[in-house]
């Protein structure tokens, strides 16, 4: 940042004038009643102005909110209400303004009970109702809203209910059949029962199929035999299972008359009503984590644990009571396929939720950057706003940029899902793939660049940001390792390239249809307005996809003629892949951009979500590589796309306030800085209270 | 500046050093706050601003009530003569001054602490609707054994305003949608527990404590909460006052839409033949559905507790002209015309057994496009959100985030 070296005398007075002002300042002491000063004169003390007063708001933030939110606003804002309004939410009063997070100074112990705590709060206001028994999309979007909104105050809340509902509530519908439906979903969605997931194990996280557990059956009695065989065996990270689950699903080898019969799911009781661990049920604690301590994870060891033939997850594969294995489906790959399909809620909800994290952080860190001065260009100039120096800007913005092309692309993800038809499976788990890598990537990126953009003040949890890393780290690791999805990104798009070019069909779905055409051609002088069109931003990223795409297939080809194996092929082929994966998100996004859009008519909020949209793709343009490394722009290209990004940021730095405002996050869910920090870090804040209240300053 | 103190004027004005008082001085309509009373009172605020001796502002009523509310009579009146727009007049005075007075202390605006003002309001009777919009915003409110809250409007077809779905949204938990949502009357005691009141003097007191308030000539704060302290005492919150029973309004009141809401009561009441759960059933069954539903599920949860006190009132604005101009539901015009109030909210008083016909009469005939629309700009030519005091010299947008 720029720092004025002029004139040193100037500024030895200036800082001269500063220290008197600060001496001479009354109310100092707060309590003091002689009212000393007389003197209205100019403070050079720094006065906090609210970036309201200074920032022009140009289009409709609300219109725009119900663009980003897209669904259920009044129930978001019922729940936000709910969490305000209750002590457990830790409401903290702090510069006149209530805000909400949980205590995470509290041991990780305490934090566990509070997650419950808060869900029985939430249970008793009908908050769940319907997220198991109520069918149709609309009931699905009411859920995933609340999610949303539970996750902006809390990661372990949500991961905890996600875990409850979307894992185990969702291996019971999807899994299981009528006779499980009956008599687990109603207990489920009032917590009469306590869900956990056992699916990974020490030894086995993203490879399911390669998990140990294994179980058998006695047809004596007609009950299922669950074994951990070994160490590498014991089911690890499962949410729940350390201190409140009653019950789990569990994942297992299932192997019938000595023979193995691949992966399948059961139901099996692990703690009694009161609490006490089951017999032949060993339970360990994960111990505390760097983030999501309301959490309890745990381990299990299943001693031969005896459960019902009833408790078979059986809506692929059965086992009659005499013991014969009966599924409609015979390739073991293809029924472990049918199989997990449905589970694809758990990286749509991750996608959502790591785009209102990155919301979070912005609207704090763009706010404080509105507020928060440092270093003056001339001498007894004013101080410089940190969101007025253009390096803060290109910091901060493209940020801002990519998470509302984000916010299109989740919700698109989220209608796909809730409206998804059996058809659409595989659609789905590839873009659900490529969402929740590229929104959970952009997300810690996000949270670290805010938390610097914050300085100090974003070291302290109570600004949330900081902590928010440790909180959301995880997600590039849960639901599927972010780096194996993209592998498996590319996989798929290789098999849809197989699949079109032996039986000489058009590519359909997946947004691959600009396959079928012939390859765009980009204009070779990149003007601004060239820039800024909408039909060269797809091209060039079409482009990209397609010539990785090619390349990919060649390249993997190649190895396979060198006598290697199809896997060991992919594996090899890891940089193009990763490329690829890449390219195939961005490119999805800003499908999604661009559709929003169209579904404008006009006016302001189209207007400004044409420069969000091309600040998206001109950022990703600069940042990945691959557009030089592959030649799909010339230096002289990515300089004119350089100065295009410098351009896009002072224009959108005008409209940076509204921006973070269309995010609908109510003022209590941000945090301390994004507001009065002078007033809520002076003396008589530590003081707490000066006596009256009002309810002015009671927000 | 009205400064006379004879006994025909509406409001009193006294002065001692840097103290006012303001006596709202209409008892025989319980101090109603009628126009020239509210533009009165706006002048009169705005003037202290501009007067660097004032530090502190006491509000209070003459004779038995601090204010009963706005005055309904005259804006019936206006409605009957098809003049709706004058009766939006009425209420865009009103809530300015609202506005004006729940922004008056905040020293971070003015810049300088020296124009702090403090507004003491001496709440010793009936305090219901206008009457709250002129006293709860005030840093001091002063509740006494006189008290009696209620914000009754939606049993007059109407819903809570003058900044209420600022300042119920802010009580404890979900009391605000019980008081605003059943009209439900407090006394003192209880106006002190839930915050809406911040001392409780007993009356014999209270000319001690305004000589003592004059006495000390200060905007301090602390000075002067410590000098009301000197001569408040705790009350007694009776037994049978719903305040003990927060976790069953939490229970009831925290629910999403009326029908819910509806329904929790009704389950309570089963349960507990308590006196103020009968009392609330009562309330929203006789209540205007359309009002149910604009307090609830539009003012109280989906945005007066997400909003500052300018954006509440001017969302507030907006509904009530819709509700005057009557196209959508005609309830309030419907409970005017069938001289349903006659004089302010004296009908709930001495008129209990007037039975309004509601129109729409069943939750299930409103859609929720119906209530949407409350909430949109008017399309009338000339008619214009409510415009804040422009004290700040500031856009509306700025003012209305503060």
């Amino acid at each position: 940042m720029a720092s004025s070296s002029s004139s040193s005398v100037d500024q030895v007075s200036r800082r001269t004038q500063i220290l008197t002002n600060h001496l001479n300042q009354s109310g100092f002491a707060p309590y003091s009643s002689s009212s000393s000063s007389t003197s209205l004169e100019f403070s050079a003390c720094i006065n906090f102005s609210p970036p309201e007063l200074s920032e022009r708001i140009e289009f409709d933030t609300k219109e725009m909110r119900k663009l980003l939110d897209a669904h259920n606003l009044e129930d978001r804002d019922w729940l936000y209400g709910l969490m305000r309004q209750s002590n457990l939410f830790n409401p903290r009063k702090l510069g006149g303004r209530v805000f909400v997070w949980p205590d995470y100074n509290q041991s990780m112990e305490q934090q566990r009970e509070m997650t419950m705590k808060r869900i029985g709060y939430m249970i008793d206001r009908g908050v769940f109702e319907g997220w198991l028994t109520a069918q149709g999309p609309e009931a699905k979007l009411r859920k995933l809203a609340l999610m949303e909104v539970i996750g902006i105050f809390d990661h372990s809340l949500s991961v905890k209910l996600g875990v409850h509902f979307m894992l185990w509530g969702g291996a019971i519908q999807f899994f299981g059949t009528k006779r499980h439906h009956d008599k687990w979903l109603r207990a489920t969605e009032n917590y009469a029962v306590k869900g956990c997931f056992a699916m990974s194990e020490l030894g086995h996280g993203s490879n399911v199929r390669g998990i140990e557990t294994v179980t058998t059956y006695d047809s004596k009695t007609e009950e299922f035999v669950i074994n951990t065989p070994c160490e590498s065996a014991q089911k690890y990270w499962i949410g729940g299972a350390a201190n409140h689950a009653t019950h789990t699903v569990v994942f297992s080898q299932l192997n019938i008359n000595g023979k193995n019969q691949g992966v399948h799911a059961f139901i099996a009781q692990i703690r009694d009503l009161d609490g006490n661990i089951c017999p032949n049920i060993r339970i360990a604690d994960c111990g505390h984590k760097i983030g999501l301590n309301g959490v309890d994870n745990g381990r299990i060891w299943f001693d031969n644990a005896r459960i019902p033939r009833e408790n078979l997850l059986n809506s692929v594969a059965d086992v009659s009571p005499d013991g014969q294995y009966l599924s409609s489906i015979k390739d073991p790959d293809q029924r472990f396929a049918a199989f997990l399909a449905p589970l694809t809620s758990g990286r749509v909800n991750i996608t959502v939720n790591a785009v209102y994290s990155a919301k979070i952080s912005l609207a704090i860190a763009i706010r404080y950057a509105l507020t928060r001065r440092a270093f003056s260009v001339a001498p007894n100039e004013p101080e410089m706003l940190l969101l007025d120096y253009p390096s803060h800007q290109r910091r901060l913005l493209p940020l801002l940029a990519k998470t509302y092309a984000m916010s299109f692309a989740a919700n698109y993800l989220k209608f796909l899902y809730v409206n998804r038809t059996p058809e659409l499976n595989k659609a789905i788990h590839v873009v659900s793939s490529a969402f929740k890598a590229a929104t959970t990537w952009h997300n810690m990126k996000t949270l670290q660049e805010c938390r610097e953009a914050c300085g100090g003040q974003g070291l302290k949890t109570e600004n949330r940001i900081g902590h928010m890393k440790a909180e959301y780290d995880v997600q590039s690791t849960f639901e599927g390792d972010n780096n194996v999805l993209m592998q498996q990104i590319s996989k798929a798009l290789f098999g849809e390239y197989i699949a079109a070019k032996k039986g000489n069909k058009l590519f359909k779905g997946l947004g691959l249809e600009h396959l079928n055409k012939s390859c765009p051609v980009t204009a070779s002088q990149l003007t601004s307005s060239t820039l800024r069109c909408s039909q060269f931003q797809t091209d060039v990223f079409c482009l990209r996809e397609r010539d990785l795409l090619n390349r990919f297939v060649a390249e993997v080809s190649e190895h396979q003629a060198q006598g290697k194996n199809k896997e060991y092929a992919f594996i090899l082929s890891y940089q193009i892949a990763q490329d690829l994966g890449r390219a195939f998100s961005d490119r999805a996004i800003l499908q999604t951009f661009t559709e929003a859009e169209r579904a404008l008519t006009g006016g302001p909020l189209k207007e400004i979500l044409g420069h969000v949209r091309s600040m998206y793709a001109l950022i990703t343009l600069e940042e990945d590589s691959s557009f030089l490394r592959y030649g799909y722009l010339s230096t002289d290209h990515v300089a004119a796309v350089r100065k295009e990004v410098t351009k896009l940021c002072s224009e959108l730095r005008s409209h940076a306030l509204a921006l973070v405002d269309s995010f609908g996050i109510p003022d209590a869910f941000l945090s301390p800085i994004a507001f009065n920090w002078l007033e809520s870090n002076s003396w008589s804040s530590v003081q707490q209270q000066l006596g009256g209240t009002t309810f002015a300053s009671a927000i | 500046m009205a400064s006379t103190s004879a006994q025909d004027e509406l409001i009193l004005v006294e002065k001692a050093g840097g103290v006012r008082k303001f006596i709202l001085n209409r008892p025989r309509q319980l101090n109603a706050l009628s126009r020239k009373m509210i533009s009165q009172l706006l002048q009169l605020f705005l003037a202290c601003m501009d007067d660097h001796m004032v530090k502190l502002v006491i509000v209070k009523g003459n004779g038995r009530a601090f204010s009963a509310g706005g005055d309904a009579a005259s804006v019936a009146h206006d409605i009957i003569k098809g003049n709706w727009t004058s009766s939006a007049a009425f209420f865009h005075n009103c809530f300015s001054l609202t506005y004006l007075l729940a922004t008056y202390s905040k020293p971070q605006v003015t810049q300088s602490a020296m124009l702090l003002i403090l507004i003491v309001s001496i709440l010793n009777g009936i305090v219901m609707g206008g009457g709250a919009g002129v006293s709860i915003h005030g840093r001091f409110r002063v509740a006494t054994e006189n008290s009696v809250f209620a914000m009754p409007e939606t049993a007059l077809g109407l819903f809570p305003d003058v900044g209420a779905s600022y300042f119920l949204s802010r009580l404890p938990g979900f009391f605000g949608e019980y008081v605003g949502l059943t009209g439900t009357r407090l006394d003192g005691a209880e106006m002190l527990a839930c915050g809406l009141a911040t001392h409780f003097v007993s009356s014999e007191k209270l000319p001690a404590l305004e000589e003592a308030l004059c006495r000390a000539n200060s905007s301090d704060p602390a000075l002067i909460s410590a000098i009301i302290n000197g001569f408040s005492q705790q009350p007694y919150l009776k037994d049978e006052s719903a305040f003990h029973q927060l976790d069953v309004i939490d229970r009831c009141f925290s629910k999403r839409t009326i029908g819910g809401i509806l329904l929790a009561v009704e389950k309570e009441a089963v349960k507990c033949s308590d006196e103020w759960i009968s009392a609330a059933l009562k309330s929203l069954r006789t209540a205007s559905p359309m009002s149910l539903k604009l307090s609830l599920r539009s003012v109280l949860i989906r945005e007066g507790r997400l909003q500052g006190i300018g954006q509440c009132v001017v969302r507030e604005y907006r509904m009530i002209c819709n509700v005057l101009k009557g196209e959508i539901s005609k309830d309030f015009v419907e409970a005017k015309s069938s001289v349903f109030i006659l004089q302010g909210c004296r009908s709930i008083f001495f008129d209990k057994d007037k039975n309004p016909k509601w129109n729409p009469s069943k939750f299930n005939q409103i859609s929720e496009s119906m209530v949407d629309r409350h909430f949109l700009k008017l399309d009338d030519e000339g008619w214009e959100d409510l415009k804040l005091p422009p004290r700040f010299n500031l856009p509306a947008h700025a003012i209305a985030k503060l």
